[in-house]
């Protein structure tokens, strides 16, 4: 299966309560930027797209990945972009990109000043390479086992799935909720 | 089991001629890799297939406290000279004429969220462009747009960029006629034409069906083609050597009246003058209205007229013609009529600015405003799902960075609307005051200066009042980042021009603000610099401007009679309290750009303990010189050119001086002496050089003085002129703050006194 091969995908945490606004996440990740937060990837800059209704949010380009403050579904988060391939197969890529979610979160969590907090009981997965995953039955179909595996042990506990966007032009996505 | 490739994917899908250019420039991204291509080659190389570079491509990046390298994992492999092989770049994607089918949008959202950021971006040339995208994922994406029916070869480069047309063509009520099928034409037969490969810089054409609307803009492009009918049969004004960049002209008639068979030859004519005779060595001096200034209109369409006669006749110069409804539209669905009473007021309000009625009845054009000319892959896919719902493939980038959908049935209007607006895309106040452009600057421009997407995107957010007021609705705001001028600013009623000066030692980011510009008739004129204002002042200099405006135009007096009528000189009045930057102590804010939290610039220059304090001398000349340069345009509207090219001649001498003083203790005021020393001390060591076009400032001062313009009374070559001081100050300015403010001791220790 192909699927397997797919490359680029995005894990993404929604924030809770009353979430920051974008804006105030610009100092933030600028100062990222300067203190190398992510030591094994090369942090390059900060945009803000805010002016898009539902969309980007606040990005920190990276080499490797990208990190969004998203606003997409009309639903703050923070959403991890995995972008260049990394070694191994989609499982491999699947819990690199959780846990480095969970680490950003955490991450912005500490910032105190932000008082931002994001749930762990609710993630999207979508997988943005229309190559090896089309957004079809056959493509979920082998998503699926794998999302659950990764998600269950990176959220300690099982999960229900839910595929979103099916039928639609948007890429391969689920929905995964603690049970 | 081999992973599937895009390549293999789409194989037999692709046009064979695309197909094969890619496969070759994926071989050349191979060989570049390998070592095997020389970096030179391949940055014209990938500029050609629309792949361009980006700010911090050079591997540094200024974090607030200094520039500081990024470590790629490329080590030292580059893609072209100072442009670091891992480094995000833009991919641009040309948009003939700016018509896109819904598939195409479609496709484009897909690679955004894919391989870029998940936005398109409309630029002022109604192309798409891509940020931060990798290089070794760009084979790919052109294969993908090729499926679509897109190329970009030749988006950048030294070749003809987009062409561009009236977004209304064919639909709109007073032009002479569709002009659609001819830019299709041309854009078909010069795409990879042999006769348009030697370029010594990129060509712009554009296409307008009328004199009197700005949509095409034809008057600052290289060519530009204005439609018209004459006894029945068709013809095109035909201009060349527009140009807007660090000097702006207004293109000059080629032809009058050039039959519609002649159009493409003549094109091809103009193509391979350009290519023989322009300049090649100098990129400062490479774009066709240097050849037109250096021949003169005259000569230069003799030139033409001679390479006509020389052409062989090819059947693509008319084929075309026999099928001109070829690019015809055909509604979705039956026209009918627009109800406005009771439609909800949010829905009027965007209809009396962002609905236009076709020349067909019972049909409009939508224009969709974009903040920033940007939108996401998912409203990207909304936007191709209504235009399939509503108007077929009717889509066009507009030069104003928004999307029209035309074809739009008045019954339809507020369905259509709502679904927009659901999508965040329903906004009015398109073509008013309230939706600014802007170039990238220094968001993602290697280029640029200021904040110019900051900028406008506070202006956004501030001027939506002045959009509910008649007098200051019709009124254009663009903003640039630099000198380049992507952002059109000369054209625009009020125009901001990014530059930075020193204060207190610090680097303060600055607008130049631009009054004056003609935005109808084909954008015909343009305006000048009145002054300089912090970035963060510049919504209050609108602010003041637009009141003052609005309090004391006479009749129905238009921006640009107002500003000529009450003079340049009271304008600046009108901004001095909004023209000066407080000290850092009092307000930190005005060092640092709009939307970008990092001190500005401070990296490059260090602060001495008194530098709040000090006011070094050249400061005083580099004043003195600005304060020159308003007199020398306050005299050029009032009619007394020579005087005018006197004073701003002047200016220059005085900028120049100050530098030199600054560096070398001692220099004469005779302007024969300060050429000189300036050229000793400033050029030949390359102090004064720009770092992307090196001495191309410094070369509107020598000329200035060799060609004696100060002695000129010709309108617009003072204009120019004017132009040219206004950029060799700032200049002078850049150059200062490279020094610091006390000069650096390798370079005085270098420095010998200046020969009296």
């Amino acid at each position: 299966m192909t699927i397997t091969h797919a490359e680029r995908l995005q894990v993404k945490l929604y924030a809770s309560a009353t979430p920051p606004a974008g804006e105030d996440l610009v100092p933030v990740f600028h100062r990222w930027i300067r203190e190398h937060v992510v030591d094994d990837d090369t942090l390059i800059d900060v945009v803000d797209y805010g002016h898009v209704k539902d969309g980007p949010g606040v990005a920190l380009i990276g080499h490797g990945a990208d990190y969004f403050y998203d606003e997409s579904e009309g639903r703050k988060g923070l959403l991890f972009f995995r972008k260049r391939a990394l070694e191994g197969d989609l499982r491999g890529r699947l819990q690199d990109a959780f846990t480095r979610t969970l680490e950003g979160a955490a991450r912005l969590e500490g910032e105190g000043a932000l008082d931002v907090a994001f749930g762990r009981d609710e993630v999207l997965v979508r997988i943005l390479d229309r190559l090896h995953a089309p957004n079809d039955d056959a493509s979920y179909a082998a998503l699926e086992p794998l999302v659950r595996e990764v998600a269950e042990a990176a959220l300690g506990g099982a999960v229900t799935l839910e595929r979103v966007g099916a039928g639609t032009k948007g890429p391969l996505s689920v929905r995964v909720r603690r049970a | 089991m081999p992973a599937k490739t895009w390549k293999s994917e789409l194989a037999g899908r692709l046009p064979e001629e695309l197909d094969r250019e890619i496969d070759l420039f994926e071989g050349q991204i191979a060989l570049r890799k390998q070592g095997k291509m020389d970096e030179r080659l391949f940055a014209e190389t990938r500029l050609r297939r629309g792949v361009y570079g980006q700010r911090y491509d050079n591997g540094l990046r200024d974090d607030g406290t200094g520039p500081k390298p990024l470590a790629f994992p490329c080590g030292e492999l580059t893609k072209g000279p100072d442009t670091v092989w891992d480094a995000p770049g833009m991919q641009r994607i040309k948009i003939p004429y700016g018509k896109m089918s819904a598939e195409q949008l479609d496709m484009m959202a897909d690679l955004a969220e894919e391989l870029s950021d998940a936005i398109l971006h409309v630029t002022t040339r109604q192309d798409i462009q891509l940020h931060f995208v990798h290089i070794e994922d760009t084979p790919d994406m052109h294969r993908r747009l090729a499926s679509v029916g897109i190329t970009t070869r030749e988006a950048c480069g030294n070749s003809v960029r987009n062409i561009t047309a009236c977004q209304f063509a064919g639909v709109c009520n007073d032009e002479s006629f569709d002009v659609t099928p001819y830019a299709e034409a041309m854009t078909r037969f010069l795409l990879g034409h042999p006769d348009v490969q030697e370029f010594g810089r990129k060509f712009k054409i554009a296409f307008s069906g009328c004199d009197d609307h700005p949509c095409g803009l034809v008057t600052f492009h290289d060519l530009g083609a204005v439609g018209f009918v004459e006894d029945g049969k068709r013809y095109f004004k035909v201009v060349v050597g527009g140009g807007l960049g660090a000097v702006p002209v207004v293109a000059k008639v080629l032809a009058e009246k050039c039959p519609e068979e002649e159009l493409l030859p003549l094109t091809q004519a103009v193509s391979r003058v350009f290519a023989r005779l322009g300049e090649k060595q100098s990129r400062a001096r490479a774009r066709i209205k240097f050849l037109m200034q250096k021949f003169g209109i005259d000569e230069l369409r003799r030139l033409v007229e001679e390479e006509r006669k020389l052409l062989r006749e090819d059947p693509r110069w008319t084929d075309y013609l026999s099928h001109l409804s070829a690019t015809d539209e055909e509604p979705l669905r039956p026209g009918g009529p627009l109800a406005l009473d009771g439609a909800p007021a949010t829905f009027r309000a965007w209809a009396e600015t962002n609905l236009r009625p076709q020349a067909q009845d019972g049909y409009y054009v939508a224009t969709v405003t974009l903040p920033l000319g940007d939108f996401s892959s998912d409203q990207a896919r909304v936007l191709a799902d209504l235009a399939r719902r509503y108007t077929g493939d009717t889509l066009r980038c507009t030069v104003e960075q928004n999307v029209a959908l035309r074809w739009v049935s008045g019954a339809d209007a507020l369905a259509l609307w709502e679904a927009l607006d659901a999508a965040g895309l329903g906004a009015p106040g398109a073509g008013t005051i309230a939706d600014p452009t802007s170039c990238p600057g220094t968001d993602t421009c290697k280029l640029g200066i200021s904040s110019s997407r900051g900028l406008t995107g506070e202006l956004r957010k501030r001027l939506t009042v002045l959009a509910d007021d008649p007098v200051t609705r019709p009124l254009h705001v663009k903003t640039s980042g630099c000198f380049n001028s992507c952002g059109q600013h000369h054209v625009a009623d009020i125009g901001f021009l990014g530059v930075s000066r020193n204060v207190g030692g610090r680097k303060v980011p600055h607008f130049n603000v631009v009054l004056g510009g003609q935005w109808t008739e084909n954008a015909k004129s343009y305006g000048l610099v009145v002054g300089a204002v912090p970035s963060k002042s510049a919504p209050e200099a609108v602010e003041v401007l637009t009141r003052a405006y609005q309090e004391g135009r006479e009749g129905d007096e238009s921006f640009q009679a107002w500003v000529q009528r009450i003079g340049k000189g009271t304008i600046r009045k009108l901004l001095e309290p909004v023209s000066k930057a407080p000290s850092y102590e009092e307000d930190p804010s005005y060092y640092r750009d709009w939307g970008d939290p990092r001190e500005y610039g401070t990296g490059d220059l260090g602060v001495g303990e008194c530098a709040g304090e000090i006011v070094p001398w050249v400061e005083f000349g580099l004043t003195t010189s600005e304060q020159e340069q308003y007199e020398a345009q306050d005299l050029y509207d009032a009619g007394q050119h020579q005087a005018a090219a006197a004073k701003a001649f002047a200016s220059m001498v005085t900028a120049a001086a100050a530098l030199v003083r600054h560096l070398a203790g001692q220099v004469r005021d005779e302007p024969s002496d300060v050429v000189a020393a300036f050229r000793r001390h400033l050029v030949d060591t390359e102090l004064f050089f720009d770092p992307f076009v090196k001495g191309k400032f410094a070369d509107y001062f020598f000329r200035a003085f060799e060609r004696r313009k100060f002695e000129t009374d010709d309108p617009e070559a003072v204009h120019a002129l004017l132009d040219e001081a206004r950029l060799f100050l700032e200049a002078s300015h850049a150059c200062y703050q490279r020094l610091g403010a006390t000069p650096p001791p390798s370079a005085a220790g270098l420095i010998q006194p200046a020969a009296e």
